[in-house]
């Protein structure tokens, strides 16, 4: 119970700590709204591609002949592809420019890796074909320079074929691992066609462990309007016989052309799109049978930094309200996606889609299809782009604006902090001295607080008003603290009078002195000058307190004396002394010691049993003196215990004395005024009740008389209930 | 020769008593209920002894300016204050303006024709002059009658209250008087144990101004007091 009765509920502080965080709702849903309106942009981005590659489109439509060139049908073709080559190539026979293109690698010969097969990969750059070839050789047989005929080593063929049919034959041969020479041959491969090797075909040979490398580049001049190519490697493995001892052909069956169909792109297509100079986006133009005609540009990540270099809030907070759905799409449904939007293309409705790069970042794949009134749709112009650019400004935008919360958090957090400590400081204070205003006995000290009477908010207020409250309450108490004496004023004179009168008709009537009614009246008249008296004085006795002097006295000797004295003056009552004789020194003045004896043992002898004993004992208890009188007799019950030492208090039922309640009262104030306290427990057993003084020990009294104490016939003290304590 | 006793004071029941009182001990006496009145009939002639209360029909201090003015004239005047103001300082003002004592109220008649007559006594000087009239104690010598009391030849200031209890006191050297004894002097019908403190710090404390070494009055507690001759 009393660990529930201490949990009063939060702190200030605390209160305005746990509001203070739902400020920070109203610029996060700016920032939600933020990323939200990211489909919006993307969204907007995706129509102006679907625009701009419907305004490309428009230039392709109706011209039929730029895509009329590639008539044969791809069905007849193995087709081998040119990737479009982001790096420059750097001719030297090394692999290493071509790793990307691993899966266009396309691999040729009777066996996979039997000898005189060989694998190709084919980009292009710049107008230029670029190849790597590979080709396994148990015996590398190069040209001799003084043979004239060129049929007689290992050589790589090239044979283009134009639309016109007339073929061109180039052979690359070398004499050495290193720069290789091409020759435009005649139609037997047998000899060149003039003495000059052909400069514009370049290359370069590398020997690997199983055969040689070659890498070369084809200016696409050369190529001109040629559409189909055919690579060969021709295998010599007799360096004195030098006879052809295998041919192996890109073509995959010899019933057929010997022509694979490569470069599927259209010059023409291309220089249309280079002129159009798009930077970051890359356009390119299909044909109806889904062969790519011509590109330009390259897909890039734009200027949006990438993902992984630290924390980005944009991008945790698209992750935190969108998921990253995005994110797990993979290569092949992003490729699914790509051809979904051509084949829509080509099927007549242009069509965006967003899908995933394979570096990891997200394009936008627009496709517009190019129309011809005759002949339907010709092909498709489709355009990419990545969305990060697009995203970048938004992604600044949500980043400052991230920020821009964090820190007006912040800041609205600590001011919040600021203002509740403040506030519950200023009011922390004004408790406090509202507390200092009454002293513990109830005493105003002060009616006006110091602080915050000028402050104009509602804790000035506050203030203001528990000024006022002070302020009647100390008129109503100056009131009562002068009602004693001006009562005893008032009432002395016609008290005087009736006293005087008495006197007078005393002497003036025959036997009124005898008379029992003169008697009853003088003791009422006295009665009521005692009551005066005792008013007047215990109203007056905290002012004389305070002109008191310090004093020290022998409290032990002192009590012993009063002991004594009061069992010759109470012939009939037995009082009891335990303590020691002398020697406990007290910092209190005498008469004040004899003042609450006489005050305690009035009581005790009142309320006492008159065939007990009533004891007196001075202990010392820690730092406390204690002055206890005991009587057997009525047990307090709780509530009178606790108001036993309050002014104008008397519990007694039959007023037969001069009491009204102060002479306890009086006790309590001495005692408390020489900081000690007065307090009333019953017995342990109820067969009585004690009072006990407690005064503190004064440090230079003797301490050895603890010793002298005798132990109490009646109870000890220290076991006595303690249910019922507080006199004050 | 009769002697003129004035009385002022403004409740004319208590003047009403007083007189009465002093006229059947023999005294001619003047009332007189305020300032005014009073002065009226002091210029006409001086009374022997004046009786006066301080308060008189809301003029609060009018008491002390009547004893100033009558002191004045006649600088050994008897003059009694019977006042229900019992405050320390205004019996300190009283006695400083030169009155002989300060009674407070309510008081016996009986008492006040005793104090009367024994103020009287003394401006006017018994036959037997020069004799000895006083009690000796050791170095204190107590002339009840000439209200003074001497320690070691010197004056103490003691009011008349405070010398009659110095008296019982000395009557009984060495023995103890009980605080029921000691009320007496006061002349109030109840007295606390306290008061008689209180009168007792007092007297003890004007001898110690004059004699540090002062320590004849003793605190018999729960009793009285004892005055141990040295």
């Amino acid at each position: 119970m009393k660990l529930f009765g201490k949990v009063r509920g939060l702190r200030l502080a605390t209160k305005l700590a746990l509001v203070g965080p739902v400020l920070v709702l109203a610029p996060l849903f700016v920032l939600v709204q933020q990323v939200d309106l990211e489909s919006v942009f993307v969204e907007t981005q995706a129509q102006s591609m679907l625009r701009a590659a419907q305004g490309i489109s428009v230039i392709f439509n109706g011209r039929e002949d730029l895509f009329e060139n590639l008539a044969i049908d791809t069905e007849d073709y193995e087709p081998i592809y040119a990737t479009p080559l982001l790096r420059p190539v750097r001719l030297d026979g090394e692999a290493l420019e071509w790793q990307d293109l691993a899966e266009r690698t396309y691999a040729f010969g009777r066996e996979q890796s039997g000898d005189a097969s060989f694998t190709i990969a084919i980009g292009e750059r710049e107008n230029a074909i670029y190849g790597y070839m590979r080709v396994r050789d148990d015996r590398r047989v190069y040209r001799d320079a003084r043979i004239l005929r060129l049929d007689n080593s290992d050589q790589v063929r090239l044979d283009f074929r134009r639309q016109d049919s007339r073929p061109t034959r180039l052979a690359i041969t070398s004499t050495g691992p290193g720069i290789v020479t091409a020759y435009d041959m005649d139609e037997a491969w047998q000899f060149a066609k003039s003495g000059r090797p052909e400069n514009r075909v370049r290359g370069w040979l590398s020997e690997t462990d199983d055969g040689f490398a070659l890498e070369f580049r084809v200016p696409t001049e050369l190529l001109a309007e040629s559409t189909t190519i055919g690579f060969s490697f021709v295998d010599v493995d007799d360096a004195e016989e030098r006879s052809i001892r295998a041919i192996t052909q890109s073509l995959p069956t010899t019933g057929r052309s010997s022509f694979n169909l490569v470069l599927l792109k259209s010059t023409e297509l291309l220089n249309i799109l280079d002129g159009l100079g798009v930077s970051d986006a890359r356009i390119s133009v299909i044909d109806a049978d889904s062969r790519l005609r011509a590109a330009s540009g390259v897909v890039s990540r734009g200027t949006a930094p990438a993902a992984t270099d630290g924390f980005r809030p944009a991008t945790w907070l698209r992750n935190l309200f969108r998921g990253t759905q995005t994110a797990e799409q993979d290569a092949e449904a992003s490729e699914l996606i790509a051809s979904q939007v051509i084949q829509s293309a080509l099927a007549g409705s242009p069509s965006v889609e967003r899908r995933n790069h394979e570096l990891g970042f997200e394009i936008i794949t627009a496709a517009y299809p190019i129309v011809s009134a005759g002949a339907g749709v010709l092909g498709a112009v489709v355009v990419e782009q990545s969305t990060d650019r697009t995203l970048a400004m938004q992604s600044q935008t949500i980043d400052r604006l991230f920020g821009l919360v964090l820190a007006t958090f912040v800041l609205v957090m600590l001011a919040l902090f600021a203002f509740a400590a403040r506030l519950a400081w200023r009011i922390g204070q004004l408790r406090k001295d509202t507390g200092r205003a009454i002293d513990e006995f109830g005493r105003l000290q002060t009616v006006k607080l110091k602080r915050e009477q000028k402050a104009g908010d509602e804790i000035g207020d506050l203030a203001r008003s528990i000024s006022a409250m002070l302020a009647s309450l100390q008129r109503y108490t100056g009131f009562l603290e002068r009602m004693p004496r001006t009562l005893r004023h008032e009432i002395h004179n016609p008290l005087n009078t009736l006293s005087t009168s008495l006197e007078n008709l005393a002497d003036e009537v025959e036997g009124a002195r005898d008379s029992k009614y003169l008697a009853s009246a003088r003791r009422g008249v006295a009665r009521i000058g005692a009551i005066l008296q005792g008013l007047a004085d215990a109203a007056s006795l905290e002012e004389s307190l305070r002109s008191e002097t310090p004093e020290h006295c022998d409290i032990a000797a002192l009590i012993a004396s009063y002991v004594r004295n009061t069992n010759n003056n109470h012939p009939c009552r037995e009082f009891r002394y335990r303590g020691a004789n002398r020697g406990v020194s007290a910092n209190i003045p005498d008469y004040r010691v004899e003042q609450m004896l006489d005050k305690l043992i009035d009581n005790a002898i009142d309320f006492g049993r008159e065939d007990s004993p009533i004891l007196v004992a001075l202990n010392r208890h820690q730092d406390y003196l204690r002055v206890i009188v005991a009587n057997r007799g009525p047990v307090l019950s709780e509530s009178v215990a606790e108001s036993l030492f309050d002014s104008m208090v008397s519990h007694r039922e039959v007023q037969d004395k001069l009491h009204f309640g102060l002479g306890l009262y009086v006790v309590r104030i001495i005692a408390e005024y020489h900081g000690g306290r007065a307090r009333a427990l019953n017995l342990v057993d109820g067969s009585g009740v004690m009072l006990i003084v407690e005064l503190p020990a004064d440090e230079t009294a003797a301490t050895d008389f603890e010793q002298q104490l005798a132990p109490l016939d009646m109870e000890e003290p220290q076991r006595a209930n303690t249910a019922n304590i507080q006199g004050s | 020769m009769q002697k003129h006793i004035a009385i002022v004071e403004d409740d004319p029941d208590q003047r009403a008593n007083y007189c009465d009182a002093l006229a059947k001990k023999g005294y001619q006496v003047s009332a007189y209920a305020n300032r005014a009145a009073a002065l009226e009939g002091f210029s006409e002639a001086l009374p022997d002894l004046v009786i006066l209360d301080i308060i008189l029909e809301g003029e609060e201090d009018a008491g002390f300016d009547l004893c100033r003015s009558l002191l004045q004239r006649a600088p050994e005047l008897p003059v009694l204050f019977l006042t229900e103001r019992t405050n320390e300082v205004d019996k300190i003002s009283g006695l400083r303006l030169g009155a002989w004592d300060y009674l407070s109220k309510p008081i016996s008649l009986q008492y006040l024709a005793e104090r009367v007559a024994s103020l009287l006594r003394i401006v006017e000087p018994s036959p037997i002059a020069g004799q000895e009239q006083g009690a000796r104690i050791g170095h204190l010598e107590v002339d009840l009658d000439r209200l003074s009391a001497t320690w070691r030849g010197i004056r103490v200031p003691l009011s008349g209250t405070e010398l009659r209890m110095l008296q019982m006191l000395v009557d009984n050297p060495d023995s103890a008087v009980s605080y029921a004894t000691l009320m007496k002097a006061t002349n109030q019908p109840m007295v606390t144990n306290n008061t008689i403190n209180t009168h007792m710090r007092n007297i003890r404390r004007k001898f110690v101004t004059i004699d540090s070494d002062f320590s004849c009055i003793n605190n018999e507690y729960g009793f009285g007091y004892r005055w141990i001759v040295q």
